[in-house]
């Protein structure tokens, strides 16, 4: 009998995807120049253990790319060649596909995208690639560094051309991007061409889609034919010149091989703050300017400082040249530029770097895996537990504490080991921040990159705990922040550079602890909110505002959905549907988002969460017999009201004037039908609640205490029932519904 | 027979399998007992706003949120006071905890397939399609309850109707 393997895959799923995150924060934070051994090594490690996974439990396609992968890894561990931004780049992509293939896989079916082979055609001649990567930095995309031979072969018959074009403009078209040679006459059932380019795969497929499917064409790298270079200036001497990795000596021999390309050797002085690098810009080529306010990642302007604890251990080297790297960024061409090419790291810069690189500690992983779901139930019956001794507490209240003094010490002494007990198995569930964070430095990466603006990203607080829930459904809400900052908010660089900012444009996210609850800031250093265009925005759209709005009211405006301000709709953003998402992701959190902008100078997006989505700040109302929950971030005040504050509407229904304000009155008595008796409205007391649909005034009968409640889903064994957004046990044992604000002032409005 | 079997059903030797009997009124009903996870007494509930009255609300039963349901009120038997004798059967349905209240527990049964006879159709507040079946017992008619189909039906609305197919 066969063993069942499927039931480990679960297992192997998750260490996979545990891999190949760690492999992408780590080829995040490769230095291209100084590769870091210990991180290639961790690279390959993950990359190798995904491969054994994936050959054990038959995924062939996972094993095959991590096997190209593995193979490229290989020879960059053992320093046969050296990393360029674009191998970072290619595993990158692959990092991508494994993740998709994977994701097909726990859905039980085979990811099949023609984007695999490419990838793994572009890892496999990278690998081939001799170390001398070392071209000119500023190519448009899909150019590569070296010339390529690609062999093409189709069928005429079936790519189905279009009726205005013949083989002929194909082979004129493909001639335009290199060298071009029929490798044997043009036949109707077969063609064999050549082409020794510097595009890579996907031009070439590009140029087919003109005229016909490209996936009919099979367009290979012919492995025959050696690689002809079109340039010979450009070619560099497989020499020793990488041996800067081992220290300053070395790196003169780069820099003599780094001259190959025009660069002045003075060029290199900009690094240190010297005088010279003024001069070392204008010889310089073009590309170099990249190099300018991102140190990490040349090729691209979107790097993450990752800059714990506002930059206590950051790369002070940075520093001594801001104004330096914004000349340089003058020079930069869009950032776009960022996939194909392999620049020419400057040597000196990477000594630099590898003296000051910071060391990261070796992480001792001393941890076990449990599912959630034992999580959950340990603080269930933690909760349990401290229940049943608030309960055993009411009935010694009565006792006499000098008879039973044993008792009640006991107690008190059950009271604080059980409150420990429940700190210590909530702080099971608490993850850091960075869980989050981590996937941030690769979006804007690649955000910035297909806007062409240059975005730094700035992570602080990363060690922020907070529950995992909390934490998985972040992400969503935060991504749209930070990719709208970057396309909205950031300008374009000759923008900036007109505002008399820096071209690169900064990105916080910033995390910390605020009493209860946890603060996620987004901020940019943008433009800014364009207050004006926002309200002709809104009165276009039909929204509407009150006379003189606050700015407050009008940045909301952004969180209505269908609302956007995007002249043009791009595959990033402008369609109107992410922030209002972003809004109702947070409320669902119990969370609540705040905006502060001021022209010219950026925005801040403040989201407030609490500590986890266990646990509720709430305030004990009573109406008639039952207890309900209000969410204490909710509330604004509560107040006795007088009888001359209640004022009726004809029709529609009724309003309580608060300090000139005509709020809807919500009376629960009403919505949930309570029956029982019902006390004289000035006698209850007015809460006044922060709801989705405006300011309502919420009737109840007694405010009766202030608890932090352990929220429990009202769905798991019943359904969902309007108004109600879950609920809790009291410190009785029984059971207290937690009203939802925002439901219920809908709910008063039918 | 290979559904009951796919169900978890107790074989027994005999291929019958056991029911737990409770009355409701006059009326003495039967369900699988595998589908009870324990019996309690009854305890205050909190209420749940805007649900129908059979209803009764929710309990906390050790951490966890149960509904529970009075059937005498669902088969309209009229109304009776809750009194010491009154229990709850703490059922798990499809992977749902669920408490119904009945007036008693009288006996755990075992029953072969052959010994419940099919209803007939007739005009009764239960729809026939929660019937399994009736069976006599010492001259006294159990109704066998299809537990499970009736606490996933959409006219209890305890499932939300999304949810309700998939159970």
């Amino acid at each position: 009998m066969n063993i069942d393997m499927s039931r480990f895959y679960q297992v192997f799923f998750d260490e996979a995807s545990e891999h190949l995150a760690a492999m992408e924060g780590l080829l995040l934070d490769l230095d291209v120049e100084s590769p870091d051994l210990e991180m290639l090594n961790a690279i390959f490690r993950a990359a190798h253990s995904i491969k054994g996974g994936a050959g054990t439990f038959g995924f062939t396609d996972m094993a095959q790319m991590t096997h190209v992968l593995e193979t490229l890894l290989d020879r960059l561990r053992k320093q046969e060649m050296s990393p360029t931004t674009e191998m970072i780049d290619a595993f990158l992509q692959a990092g991508d596909v494994l993740r998709a293939q994977l994701a097909a896989h726990q859905d039980g079916i085979e990811y099949d995208d023609p984007r695999i082979a490419a990838i793994a055609a572009r890892l496999e001649r990278l690998a081939q690639l001799d170390a001398d990567a070392s071209a000119p930095a500023s190519l448009p995309s899909h150019f590569n560094a070296e010339a390529a031979v690609w062999r093409i072969e189709f069928c005429p018959d079936v790519i189905e051309l279009q009726s205005d074009s013949d083989l002929q403009t194909l082979a004129d078209a493909l001639a335009e991007l290199g060298a071009f040679a029929r490798l044997a006459p043009d036949q109707p059932d077969g063609c064999r061409w050549r082409l020794t380019t510097r595009f890579d795969q996907a031009a070439i497929i590009e140029t087919f889609a003109f005229v016909c499917d490209p996936q009919q064409i099979r367009i290979l790298p012919d492995e025959q034919t050696p690689a002809v270079a079109l340039s010979d200036s450009q070619q560099v001497e497989d020499d020793a010149g990488f041996g800067f990795f081992d220290g300053a000596p070395g790196s003169e021999r780069a820099l003599a091989a780094g001259s190959q390309q025009q660069e002045d050797d003075d060029g290199f002085g900009f690094f240190d703050g010297a005088p010279g690098s003024e001069q070392a810009l204008d010889q310089e080529h073009e590309g170099f300017g990249l190099f300018g306010g991102s140190p990490g990642m040349e090729q691209v302007a979107a790097v993450a400082t990752q800059d714990r604890a506002d930059s206590h251990q950051g790369y002070g080297f940075f520093s001594p040249a801001p104004s330096l790297s914004e000349q340089a960024d003058d020079r930069a061409p869009p950032a776009a530029s960022g996939t194909g090419d392999s620049g020419a790291p400057p040597p000196t810069a990477g000594v630099q770097r590898t003296s000051e690189s910071v060391k990261r500690p070796a992480v001792t992983d001393s941890s076990i895996r449990v599912s959630v779901e034992k999580v959950d139930q340990l603080i269930n019956l933690v909760g349990e537990l401290v229940i049943t001794h608030a309960m055993l507490a009411e009935s010694a209240s009565g006792l006499d504490p000098v008879v039973n003094e044993r008792i009640l010490s006991g107690l008190s002494n059950l009271e604080r080991n059980s409150r420990d007990l429940q700190q210590a198995v909530m702080s099971i569930r608490m993850l850091p921040i960075s869980f989050v964070f981590n996937r941030f430095p690769r979006v804007v990466r690649d955000t910035a990159a297909t806007l062409g603006k240059k975005v730094n990203l700035r992570l602080v607080g990363e060690d922020t705990e907070l529950d995992k829930g909390l934490i998985e459904r972040l992400a969503d809400p935060l991504n749209h922040l930070v990719r709208n900052s970057i396309d909205h908010g950031i300008e374009l660089p000759e923008r900036r550079r007109a505002a008399g900012k820096s071209e690169t444009g900064e990105i916080t996210l910033r995390a910390s602890h605020r009493g209860g609850s946890v603060v996620v800031e987004v901020s940019d250093d943008g433009a800014g909110l364009n207050r004006d265009k926002l309200l002709a925005k809104a009165a276009q759209q039909g929204i509407p505002m009150p006379e003189h709005p606050s700015d407050k009211e009008v940045w909301q405006l952004i969180f209505a959905a269908g609302f956007s301000t995007a002249e043009k709709v791009t595959d990033i953003s402008g369609r109107g549907v992410g922030m209002d998402v972003v809004r109702r992701n947070i409320d669902e959190m119990n969370g609540r988002v705040e905006i502060d902008s001021s022209p010219g100078r950026g925005t801040q997006i403040t989201i407030r969460l609490p500590l986890t989505l266990a646990i509720l700040d709430g305030l004990s109302v009573r109406m008639g017999e039952e207890i309900f929950i209000l969410p204490l971030t909710a509330i604004q005040e509560s107040i006795q009201p007088r009888a001359e504050q209640f004022k009726t509407v004809s029709g529609k229904g009724q309003l309580a004037e608060v300090n000139g304000d005509y709020l809807p009155l919500v009376v629960l008595h009403d919505i949930f039908q309570l029956g029982g008796e019902r006390i004289r409205q000035e006698e209850g007391i007015l809460v006044i609640v922060d709801t989705n649909e405006g300011r309502v005034a919420l009737l109840v009968d007694e405010l009766v205490a202030q608890h932090q409640v352990v929220i429990k889903s009202l769905e798991t064994n019943y359904r969902r029932v309007e108004g109600i957004s879950g609920a809790t046990i009291m410190g009785d044992g029984r059971v207290a519904m937690i009203l939802d604000v925002d439901a219920l002032a809908r709910l008063s409005r039918k | 027979m290979s559904e009951e079997r796919k169900d978890g059903a107790a074989m027994i030797a005999s291929g019958s399998r056991e029911y737990l009997t409770f009355t409701l009124g006059a009326e003495e009903y039967g369900l699988d007992i595998l589908k009870v996870q324990e019996i309690r007494g009854y305890d205050a509930v909190t209420k749940i706003a805007n649900s129908p009255d059979f209803i009764k609300g929710v309990i906390n039963m050790r951490g966890v949120i149960v509904p529970i349901i009075d059937l005498r009120l669902k088969f309209n038997l009229g109304q009776v006071e809750y009194n010491q004798f009154t229990v709850v059967i703490i059922l798990n349905i499809a992977g749902r905890v669920v408490g119904v209240v009945v007036d008693g527990v009288s006996d755990v049964i075992a029953l072969g397939r052959d010994q419940i006879r099919p209803a007939p159709e007739f005009g009764a507040l239960l729809d026939t399609a929660y019937i399994d079946g009736l069976t006599t017992l010492d001259e006294r008619m159990v109704i066998m309850v299809d537990i499970e189909k009736l606490m996933s039906s959409s006219e209890m609305g305890l499932i939300e109707q999304t949810q309700a197919g998939l159970a």
